[in-house]
């Protein structure tokens, strides 16, 4: 599970409990100049990933860390497939990152307002 | 940005608009958008940034295609009941749905739907020489009659009331 929230002029994504670990990584700061949008997307665990290096992929329990996928690096933090948020990036090191969260619809709206 | 596309853009926002546009905004996934535009996700995400994002691009397209056609032909309308039937008639599913599903909750919606009226008000105040009220009432009244289904006898009933306007 990640925690999502705005600071400032940031997006930050914080990773909680023994997520950190499986994805190596304890938080994202990303500036909202390079937040494209947020999409609520259950679907998206059930395509290809691509190749996991580093982070850890247990099929149908965690996909956690960075994933190389088409030549782009997308960060994953889910477990449940039906809280899963996709948060486009521009210029970033990642793509996309695919988190999940506790209230899928409530961080769309606050990622997708802090944009407008 | 320069991307290389694997689709045709204009040809998948079209999709979009018919798709929003029968289903709602919340009644289409991105599943659904993947399966019916024929799009990759990652192409969809890439292009568009997020669901919202193509969402009012195609509302904007949406706008272009298909109420502007009536903004124009209601230059032409000469009374209330000519006005009616335009209105009842034009294609503006994703319009009526993005007035009362996103507009509330995405003031970006609300503005392309408030602007779109708007001309659409101007072009039947011009049309007929009534003050923009007159010719918006006479929209809401348009718009009120198509969502019932455009109930037989409900527009006559109203232009004979009406007509002549001017």
């Amino acid at each position: 599970m990640a925690l999502v929230h705005i600071d400032g002029d940031d997006l930050v994504v914080v990773m909680e409990g023994l997520d950190k670990l499986w994805a190596l990584k304890s938080s994202l700061t990303i500036p909202l100049a390079n937040v494209r949008g947020a999409t609520e997307d259950p679907g998206i665990s059930a395509e290809p990933k691509g190749i996991r290096a580093p982070g850890s992929h247990v099929p149908g329990v965690i996909t956690a860390g960075t994933f190389h996928l088409d030549g782009e690096k997308v960060f994953w933090d889910v477990k449940d497939p039906s809280k899963a948020v996709v948060i486009e990036l521009a210029d970033e090191r990642y793509s996309r990152l695919v988190v999940q969260v506790e209230d899928p619809r409530a961080t769309v709206a606050l990622v997708e307002n802090a944009l407008r | 940005m320069g991307r290389r596309r694997a689709f045709d853009e204009d040809e998948v926002v079209r999709a979009a608009v018919g798709l929003f546009g029968g289903r709602a905004y919340d009644g289409v996934s991105v599943d659904d958008l993947v399966n019916h535009l024929g799009v990759h996700r990652n192409s969809l995400y890439k292009t568009f940034g997020s669901k919202r994002g193509l969402y009012l691009i195609a509302l904007r397209r949406h706008v272009v295609d298909d109420v502007r056609p009536l903004v124009d032909a209601l230059a032409t309308a000469t009374d209330a009941a000519a006005v009616l039937g335009l209105i009842t008639s034009a294609d503006l599913g994703l319009l009526l749905l993005a007035a009362v599903e996103r507009a509330p909750a995405d003031e970006e919606v609300a503005e392309v739907v408030a602007a779109a009226l708007a001309a659409v008000d101007q072009s039947i105040a011009d049309a007929l020489g009534i003050p923009t009220e007159l010719a918006a009432a006479l929209t809401a009244a348009a718009l009120g009659i198509r969502l019932r289904g455009n109930p037989e006898g409900v527009g006559v009933a109203l232009t004979r009331r009406l007509d002549p306007l001017g």
